[in-house]
């Protein structure tokens, strides 16, 4: 299949990477009457088999075809965008567009008769470019662009319902914390260029055989390596900057599922894994590290949650968190792996969940009911009304979970035992890494558990209307057939035969990071029957508690508070940073106000003032002297005047005063 | 007479029809400024297409293009030598760019005015007489006329302000027109005593050509500026520091950086729509211009050694101008703040003194050269409306004008720097060069290209906030039905103006090419000219 219809690789990978940007163009120009999304659909499905046919299979295991082009030159460097296809690049644009087909699918009837339709399918299908561009990019910068693009097409999708004013601060939310990392890739790249000269992904990492080298033990390095972490944490929301994504959750279900759980929030990982030839041994332990923290902290979160896609939320991110530590163990094919197996379970327990919160709504809005229809509290007996759904919902939670037989399993073992072999080979504190994943897993088994008996077992509350003919059934084929879909490829059979090796499975065949750490063949024996063995007893925990009501902790239970209100983070960033800024800005524009136009304005009445002193000087003293002269010659005169009066007497007397002046004057002399 | 005289002046020769035309006929005026400025618009386009990107310019003026040199005084001054003042003008990669941007904006200017009832004859002749200064300053080569076009600028601003503004207009007018002169009148103190530095080297007499001025050959020894041999100080800080410094300051009022700008807010609140637009679009772009056209280019000595201290000031500009338009809570008191901050990041490029950042400052100049112009012009379209602009009156206007707020997100959006708009190519090369400066050792280091970045985050910050407090939500107006009555989505004029601007600024986004291709020979020749000094 090397040549599928004459197209070579790079131009089908762009061909898949433009269908989309056409079909939003299109769409932006038909404006409100597009409201079947068909030209997404069509786009979408065209995107998906030349992804197939004419990318992922003659690229898949062969050698790595790329192509450029001159975008512009800046001074004397020439900016060179361009298609990179090798394994990674062509497995993730492969995956982003089977993730999306579903979702469009299953959008159609989801979204059905929403007043903003027509900017739904506008905004999904800008977002589909930017994802499926991000994947096949060769220069850094071309990355950062897609990068970028992608964080745009999730605000507007958060904010798709604008009116809604969580919406709309969850998506300003989310761009700004996307943002801080933005900054940090931005400053990653920066570095790069400074140091190597060039920005190309083939060039700088030995794709074509021309390498530069880069001294891994440099200070930059460190701080790119950091700095491009600071990006995926963003947008992989990590532990502290995954504050955004639960907030996220404000969009359709149908963006939540297939945005932020499925493709966008693994752009982080990818990055990771695109950029790994420049991690030094420091920045892979940071990874680990915050990748460790937010498997940790988001499976605690998760468990005190009561609104069903928070919990997937966190469920996400704490699965981030395992792919972080993949990539931070150097088994960044075990990462992608878990990617793959990830992207489908979770796109198909969002969209369950979307297909449980459709029906909710419809009930709330035909019983007139003031509830919130993605509350858990809400919810039981679900199974017996949508069985389908249950079972779909089921066979994701069992990947989720990691339990034998699906794709899950497979993936979270490769990272697990990896992990292990990898604290066995350092030794000392390290170990505490896997052991924190194991512990995660079974709190993974157990939040998931508690989402299933809540949904679909127990009594459903709001019974009495249903038995009063209000109508609560499965969801509409049109849903139904993308969840089988997404629930078939979250069994292994898609991604080996082998149901215990993940070894074998072929994306870690292909992709191999070449990880040498001592193999522990008990490991391989012990790990997975401790997982399976702790989900079972977590389940049948959950079970006792939520099924059989009976539930061991208090309402007002501090470390379930403290779960539900997100370990306080929320609060203390809006404390300290939210507050902070807007403080430090209001500081700053007294201080300009008063200041530094205080300043102007001073020098302006220090002008004013010393004209008034000049003037004050010109009128009294330069003047003045004028005046004075001018006055005294005015008395003599004056004074002078007396004498001509017209009187005989007068003058004689004068000239005898006269007389008598000039003889006294001879006298003396 | 040469093409570029024709553009200079064309407009003149509208403010005298103008000026003739009976004030019966008072409705063709604002025809004869669209006429005259689209022709213009596309005079400097016509230049812009016919340019030879492989010459450089800077300081040869063999590299120019479109060069016309006249004598215009010549005068016997007996024992001090002839004073040669000539008619040059010409343009390089650096001001062509610039020039095509100002006819644009100039033309978005006078779209903008179409509604002024207020005496449009005087209106329209001074916004005239404003473009013929403005098309000098970008096309001047002598100093004489340089100054002479810079000085003729203010007029017409001062009384556009001081006539057409708002309330506190006549304040604002002063403020701006004394801030400014402020700096011109310290120029021309530099500008003299250049003068008496240099000489032609072919006829020996003194000169005010700035092409002359740029090589040190032509410096008399011991003279007050020159380059070798001066013991010249002004209370011990050498002569040319000090003439680099006042011509800086002259420049750096116009831009405006932090802590010159407090006529910037000022001015913009009070003045019309049409004078803002021009305002942040041209007049803020001839401060960068002139740093790197004099400044940097008449004292590139200087401007190694100093390029730390202007780095330093385009970062504190960049943040404290961020970080004052996110207190704003009227509207184009906060775009005149961001402003400042998105001219920050011009500076910084400029001091960085690397190919990158330089080209990515004349990028961020034009960039924000439309992009502010549609901002304030988006801001105008409120206001006419409703005569307010406060921004906590304003809630959820998306579901009221839905094509205004299409228009005001995507202005938004590329003010903040996404990708595919124009700023981001100008803001990411500016901190990228910023960042390469220190391998190139050009003396910026790295913590400013970071506090740099971190301008670009909070230019997201005040954004959407904005665009979440005025624009989502329900609705809820101050002035209640009334303004919901009153709040019509944009017209056909409106949008003709404004889609150009955002068209452009995708277009540049996407093609940057079209301005490195032309702007990258003269940049590289500028750093040619200052690396010797470094």
């Amino acid at each position: 299949m090397n040549t599928f219809l004459h197209i070579s690789p790079v131009t089908a990978s762009i061909l898949v990477t433009l269908l989309p940007l056409f079909a939003c163009l299109a769409q932006a120009l038909i404006g409100k009457k597009s409201i079947s999304g068909n030209i997404a659909l069509v786009a979408i499905i065209a995107s998906t088999g030349i992804s197939l046919f004419g990318v992922f299979l003659p690229i898949w295991n062969e050698t790595t075809t790329l192509q450029k082009w001159a975008w512009f030159t800046i001074g004397e460097y020439t900016l060179e965008v361009g298609i990179l296809l090798n394994n990674l690049t062509a497995l993730m644009q492969l995956l982003v567009c089977i993730i999306s087909l579903p979702v469009h699918i299953y959008s159609r009837a989801y979204m059905k008769s929403d007043e903003g339709i027509h900017r739904y399918w506008m905004y999904l299908s800008l977002f589909c470019f930017a994802m499926l561009g991000l994947t096949v990019s060769l220069n850094l910068l071309q990355l950062y662009i897609f990068w970028e693009l992608v964080g745009f097409a999730s605000y507007l999708l958060i904010g798709f319902w604008f009116t809604k004013e969580t919406a709309v601060q969850a998506n300003k939310k989310a761009f700004l914390v996307n943002r801080i990392g933005d900054i940090g890739f931005l400053i990653g790249i920066a570095l790069v260029y400074a140091h190597c000269g060039t920005l190309d992904l083939s060039v700088l990492f030995n794709q074509t055989g021309t390498q530069i080298a880069i001294d891994k033990n440099a200070t930059w390095v460190t701080f790119a390596g950091l700095a491009f972490f600071l990006g995926a944490m963003a947008k992989s929301a990590q532990f502290p900057l995954h504050v955004w994504l639960p907030d996220a959750m404000e969009g359709p279900t149908s963006v939540s599922s297939l945005i932020h759980a499925a493709t966008m929030v693994a752009a982080g990982i990818f990055l990771l894994c695109t950029v790994f030839p420049l991690f030094n041994d420091t920045v892979l332990l940071v990874v680990c590290i915050i990748g460790t923290l937010t498997a940790l902290s988001a499976a605690i979160f998760a468990l005190g949650q009561h609104d069903i896609k928070k919990i997937l939320a966190f469920s996400t991110i704490s699965q981030l968190g395992f792919m972080m530590v993949g990539v931070g163990i150097g088994a960044w094919d075990a990462a992608m792996f878990h990617l793959t197996t990830h992207a489908f379970f979770k796109c198909l327990l969002f969209l369950c969940a979307g297909a449980v919160i459709h029906e909710m709504t419809h009930l709330k809005a035909k019983a007139k009911l003031d509830i919130d229809p993605q509350d858990l509290r809400h919810l039981g007996g679900l199974r017996h009304f949508m069985p389908k759904t249950f079972i779909c919902m089921v066979v994701a939670s069992l990947s989720l979970a990691g339990f034998p037989f699906t794709s899950g399993y497979l993936s979270k073992d490769s990272i697990v035992i990896t992990a292990y072999e990898w604290a066995n080979h350092l030794r000392g504190v390290y170990v505490l890494i896997p052991i924190l994943l194991t512990i995660v897993s079974l709190l993974t088994a157990f939040y998931i558990g508690r989402l299933i008996f809540k949904t679909f077992f127990g009594d459903f509350k709001y019974r009495s209307y249903i038995d009063e003919g209000i109508i609560f059934h499965e969801a509409p084929s049109l849903m139904l057939v993308p969840m089988f879909f997404l629930a078939a490829g979250s069994l292994f059979p898609l991604f080996g035969i082998s149901l215990t090796d993940y070894h074998s499975a072929w994306i870690m065949l292909t992709l191999d990071a070449g990880t040498n750490y001592p193999i522990l063949a008990q490991a391989h024996l012990f790990i997975p029957i401790l997982l399976t063995g702790g989900a079972i007893l977590s389940w049948f925990m959950g079970w006792r508690w939520y099924v059989k009501q009976k539930y061991p902790l208090s309402e007002n239970n501090r470390f379930v508070h403290f779960a539900y209100k997100q370990g306080y983070l929320n609060e203390f960033n809006e404390h300290i940073f939210v507050r902070g800024t807007t403080g430090l800005s209001r500081i700053l524009y007294t201080f300009d106000r008063y200041v530094v136009d205080g300043f102007t304005k001073f020098f302006s009445w220090l002008v004013r003032q010393l004209s008034v002193v000049a003037y004050w000087f010109d009128k009294h003293i330069v003047d003045g002297i004028v005046n004075l002269l001018a006055g005294t010659m005015y008395y003599i005169g004056h004074l002078v005047r007396h004498v001509q009066n017209g009187q005989l007497q007068t003058y004689l007397g004068f000239a005898l005063t006269i007389v008598v002046l000039g003889l006294l004057y001879l006298i003396i002399k | 007479m040469g093409v570029l005289s024709i553009l200079i002046f064309l407009p003149l020769v509208a403010t005298l029809l103008i000026l003739v035309l009976p004030l019966s006929a008072k409705a063709t005026f604002k025809y004869i400024a669209l006429g005259f400025t689209f022709l213009q618009f596309g005079l400097s386009l016509y230049l812009y297409g016919n340019f030879d990107a492989s010459l450089g310019g800077i300081h040869q003026l063999e590299a120019y293009q479109y060069v016309e040199q006249l004598a215009w005084i010549r005068m016997d001054l007996g024992a001090i030598g002839k004073l040669e003042i000539d008619y040059l003008v010409g343009v390089d990669g650096i001001s062509l760019p610039l020039i095509v941007l100002s006819t644009l904006v100039m033309l978005m200017g006078v779209g903008a005015s179409w509604n002024t009832e207020k005496s449009p004859k005087g209106y329209f002749a001074l916004l005239m007489v404003l473009n013929t200064a403005v098309m000098g300053i970008f096309s001047a080569l002598d100093f004489f006329l340089f100054y002479v076009f810079y000085e003729v600028m203010l007029l017409p601003l001062y009384f556009l302000i001081g006539i057409w503004g708002g309330e506190r207009r006549e304040y604002a007018a002063i403020k701006f027109f004394i801030y400014t002169l402020l700096g011109s009148v310290l120029m021309l103190l530099v500008i003299v005593g250049l003068y008496f530095s240099v000489i032609n080297p072919t006829t020996g007499a003194h000169t005010f050509n700035m092409l002359h001025m740029m090589n040190p050959a032509n410096y008399v020894d011991g003279s007050f500026f020159a380059y070798i041999a001066n013991y010249h100080e002004v209370f011990g800080i050498p002569a040319r520091l000090i003439g680099f410094i006042v011509l800086f300051f002259a420049f750096a009022i116009k831009v405006p950086i932090v802590p010159l700008h407090t006529w910037l807010p000022d001015a913009h609140v009070e003045a019309p729509t049409p004078v803002s637009i021009i305002l942040a679009g041209i007049l803020l772009k001839i401060g960068g211009y002139g740093i790197i056209r004099v400044c940097y280019s008449i004292f590139p000595d200087i401007a190694a050694a100093t390029n730390w201290w202007l780095a330093l000031i385009g970062v504190v500009s960049i943040l404290y101008g961020a970080l004052n338009a996110l207190a704003q809570k009227d509207l184009k008191r906060m775009i005149a703040y961001s402003s400042v901050s998105h001219m920050g990041f011009v500076l910084l490029g400029i001091a960085s003194l690397t190919a990158e950042g330089i080209s990515g400052a004349m990028f961020q100049m034009i960039s924000h050269g439309f992009l502010s112009a549609a901002l304030f012009f988006l801001v105008g379209v409120l206001y006419d409306r409703v005569h307010d602009r406060y921004i906590y009156n304003f809630r959820g206007l998306a579901s009221l004008t839905p094509k205004y707020t299409a228009y005001v997100a995507i202005a938004f959006f590329a003010s903040l720097g996404l990708p595919g708009f124009s700023a981001f190519i100008g803001e990411a090369f500016v901190i990228i060069g910023a960042f390469n400066a220190e391998s190139m050792a050009t003396g910026v280091p790295r913590w400013m290209a970071i506090g740099g970045s971190l301008g670009i985050l909070l230019s997201a910050v005040y954004l959407l906030w904005t665009l979440q407090r005025m624009f989502f939500g329900q609705v809820r107006l101050k002035g209640g039905l009334a303004w919901q009555e009153a709040l019509t989505d944009l017209n056909t004029r409106e949008q003709l103006i404004l889609f150009p601007a955002l068209a452009l600024a995708l277009l540049l986004g996407i093609m940057p090419s079209l301005i490195f291709g032309n702007l990258n020979a003269s940049v590289l020749q500028l750093i040619d000219l200052i690396n010797p000094y470094l």
